[in-house]
């Protein structure tokens, strides 16, 4: 059994200017200890899927609409409001991109960290604090007995980031979600903090999803990853699988997109052309063919499946043998992954559908 | 970008030598300090924050000079001040052999002409209640160029170059993507056929899949308009990229200026080394096995920096040397250690060399440009 599954989650956000679709059908699988990287841009659905997953959909607009979440054997999506109280925070924690906004500015971190363990831990003031002191100088802060005291402003960014991750581990949780942990770090500290969130994850064994655009971060932060797109999960593979061969057209785009500090100087950039997708409009085909070098006919029409590239065997969804899944109609070969773009004789990405009628 | 106008661009940094004709811009020992106040009536001065202290720089005419470093570093303050858009405490700035430092009004006005910038934010850097034509229309209008005809034309003009449909140019911001917004703004700041842009940012607030887009555009019209570019980031990928001189900034003060290629093989400042052994790679072999050097600490704060060197109290090297008191004492400045390559750093003998100095991603197979592959495509994963 797997620590989480998640099944064919939709969710929706009901809004005065119409529905937005956010997640359309995400699955995935998470095991103890592992770390996942959910990858993509903003508006592709990795935090909202995150998000459900707590239960913590800004309300009333945000709505599960199907699907199940179940986390060591248990439907979240059934337990009632008290129950998922007790589990986030013990058996689930997250930690926000901005540690401003996620600490309250008006009390001390002492009084914020104490609070927490003793909302789910039947533990005396004295031993709470301690506990506090304890996590404090296990993330690296210096004087953590004197730091305690101190309001959430008086910390540095990286500080607060490190405040954040030590109340998230205070109660030992099974999975932390770090949502883009480090976007708004310096490098340097970025450096820092994810350099203490894995090794805090492998000493205790805790499953880690961490949330990114950054495809940098991901390489050497996690195990398995799966890009998502306009609220589908458009590939999935083992870290060293994806990056050695991407095979999506999405993920190759976003690869070739970006500058990369070994690239050979004066290489060109292959931008993705065109916008993220509407999430207002309800997805017809795949979402990915309006921006698409390698759209056929069919891409508009219908919309792929995530399906293993070899079809031999049982299909892992999870752990160090997972197999590479792809969404795709017109799947690049290993040579267009390099080049970046179709090198098939003749080959021209289909026009949609409605430019065919008007031509005619 | 080309080989040459590095050359030309290490040339002119040689300090001792009298700047050569082609430097656009030439910043001498450019300071920008911002008061501290306390008091309830009458504010007392009591301290300054000294974002820029002692800045020396020259860009040269289509030469791209990036310029990197942390948050709260006084980068985005060098190019503000480059543009007057502050008055400098003191040095001076010359653009095109004109002191600009102390001059106001009219003559402002008509050395702005010349520089423009484009911001980070493409939702806040745009008037939401004026059209995208009204917007690039706007600097003409103040500078009153050209007739109300010739204007429209020229805006039309300027959407098409950027990569808009010029029919677009009746719609306000909000009905545009972020990327096509950053769009506006580069062409906003071409109306006035600038000669230097400064580039705060551009592309860090967009989506990863379009930030290739904006960077791919500001290349092209460089090429088409001769611009020269200040390109101020803190994501040495996207510097490194673009730029053809990189100049370092560490609290206030520029720590290493050199080639961009100079800079990657040979970074001989400890902090440059340790900013490009933060930055994460996409290639997890490279992630396993490079060598990370983690920096303790923050950026301390710029109202009360560091006593010597101001890099001295993350230094990992001065730790290796044992701490020497000279770091803490004594400002390093800015010396030129090969031609083209400054380094602000007492100890930047030590660096070269060393194990840290190499970023180690031999090895590591970067994707090879589509241009050059065609005919034979490298040795390519094999798929069964």
């Amino acid at each position: 059994m797997h620590l989480l599954s998640i099944r064919d989650l939709v969710v929706k956000f009901r809004t005065r200017d119409g529905t937005i679709h956010a997640v359309n059908g995400v699955s995935l699988d998470l095991d103890q200890g592992e770390t996942l990287g959910l990858v993509g841009e903003s508006g592709c659905g990795k935090s909202v899927t995150n998000l459900a997953l707590m239960r913590l959909l800004p309300q009333p607009a945000g709505r599960i609409e199907g699907g199940h979440i179940v986390f060591e054997g248990q439907d979240l999506l059934e337990l009632d409001e008290s129950a998922m109280r007790d589990l986030r925070g013990k058996d689930v924690a997250m930690i926000f991109q901005d540690p401003m906004t996620s600490l309250n500015p008006v009390l001390r971190i002492e009084e914020q960290m104490v609070e927490t363990i003793r909302a789910h831990r039947k533990v005396s003031m004295k031993d709470a604090r301690a506990r506090a002191g304890e996590l404090l100088g296990m993330v690296g802060i210096p004087q953590p007995e004197k730091r305690l005291r101190d309001y959430p402003h008086q910390f540095s960014g990286g500080m607060r980031q490190r405040v954040m991750i030590a109340m998230a581990l205070a109660l030992e949780p099974k999975l932390l979600i770090a949502d883009e942990p480090t976007t708004a770090l310096d490098v340097t500290i970025q450096a820092q903090v994810l350099e203490l969130l894995s090794r805090l994850a492998a000493e205790r064994d805790t499953a880690v999803i961490l949330i990114t655009h950054d495809l940098g971060v991901v390489a050497g932060m996690t195990k398995r990853i799966n890009v998502m797109y306009a609220g589908f999960v458009v590939e999935a593979a083992s870290t060293a699988d994806l990056f050695a061969r991407p095979r999506h057209p999405y993920t190759i785009g976003l690869l070739h997109s970006m500058p990369r500090l070994d690239a050979e100087p004066g290489e060109p950039l292959i931008p993705i052309e065109g916008a993220p997708p509407d999430l207002r409009a309800a997805p017809v085909g795949c979402p990915f063919a309006p921006r698409c070098a390698w759209a056929l006919e069919r891409c508009w029409m219908e919309n792929p499946t995530l399906a293993p590239i070899d079809e031999i065997g049982e299909i892992v969804t999870t752990g160090a043998s997972v197999t590479h899944r792809v969404a795709c109609w017109n799947l690049p070969t290993a040579d267009e992954a390099i080049s970046a773009r179709p090198e098939r004789p003749d080959f021209v990405a289909a026009p949609p559908p409605s430019a065919v009628e008007s031509a005619r | 970008m080309t080989e040459q106008q590095a050359m030309i661009g290490s040339a002119a940094t040689a300090a001792a030598t009298p700047p050569p004709a082609r430097a656009l811009l030439e910043v001498t020992d450019l300071r920008m300090w911002f008061p501290l106040t306390s008091g309830i009536l009458i504010d007392r001065h009591v301290g300054d924050i000294k974002a820029v202290d002692g800045v020396t720089l020259s860009i040269n005419k289509g030469e791209t000079l990036g310029l990197v470093g942390e948050s709260g570093c006084g980068k985005s303050t060098v190019g503000r001040t480059l543009l007057r858009l502050y008055k400098p405490t003191g040095g001076s700035i010359v653009l095109d052999g004109q002191p600009i430092t102390d001059i106001g009004g009219a003559q402002l006005r008509a050395i702005r002409r010349r520089m423009q910038m484009i911001f980070q934010d493409p939702y806040a850097s745009l008037n939401p209640r004026m059209t995208a034509a009204g917007i690039v229309s706007e600097p003409m209008e103040i500078h009153d160029y050209l007739s109300k005809s010739e204007r429209r034309e020229r805006v039309r003009y300027l959407l098409k170059t950027v990569g808009l449909n010029p029919d677009y140019g009746e719609r306000y911001p909000h009905e545009f993507s972020g990327g096509q917004r950053q769009r506006i703004g580069v062409a906003r700041a071409l109306a006035l056929h600038p000669d230097l842009i400064v580039a705060d940012e551009p592309i860090s607030a967009l989506d990863v899949s379009i930030q290739a887009q904006i960077i791919n555009l500001l290349e092209r019209l460089q090429g088409e308009f001769g611009l020269t570019y200040l390109f101020i980031a803190h994501d040495l990928s996207v510097v490194r990229h673009i730029s053809d001189r990189i100049a370092v900034m560490y609290l206030g003060r520029l720590v290493e200026t050199a080639s961009s290629h100079e800079l990657y093989d040979r970074p001989l400042h400890p902090y440059s080394v340790a900013l490009l052994s933060a930055v994460p790679i996409p290639d997890p072999k490279v992630e396993e096995r490079r060598r990370r050097i983690i920096l303790t600490g923050d950026v301390p704060s710029p109202a009360n920096p560091p006593s010597g060197c101001h890099f001295h109290t993350r230094c990992w090297l001065r730790q290796r040397l044992g701490n020497p008191e000279r770091c803490a004492v004594e400002a390093p400045v800015l010396r030129e250690l090969e031609t083209g390559h400054h380094v602000a750093c007492h100890f930047a003998e030590e660096v070269e060399g060393s194990p840290e100095q190499k970023l180690d991603l031999a090895g590591s197979a970067p994707v090879p440009p589509a241009a050059s592959v065609p005919a034979t495509p490298p040795s390519a994963p094999q798929q069964p």
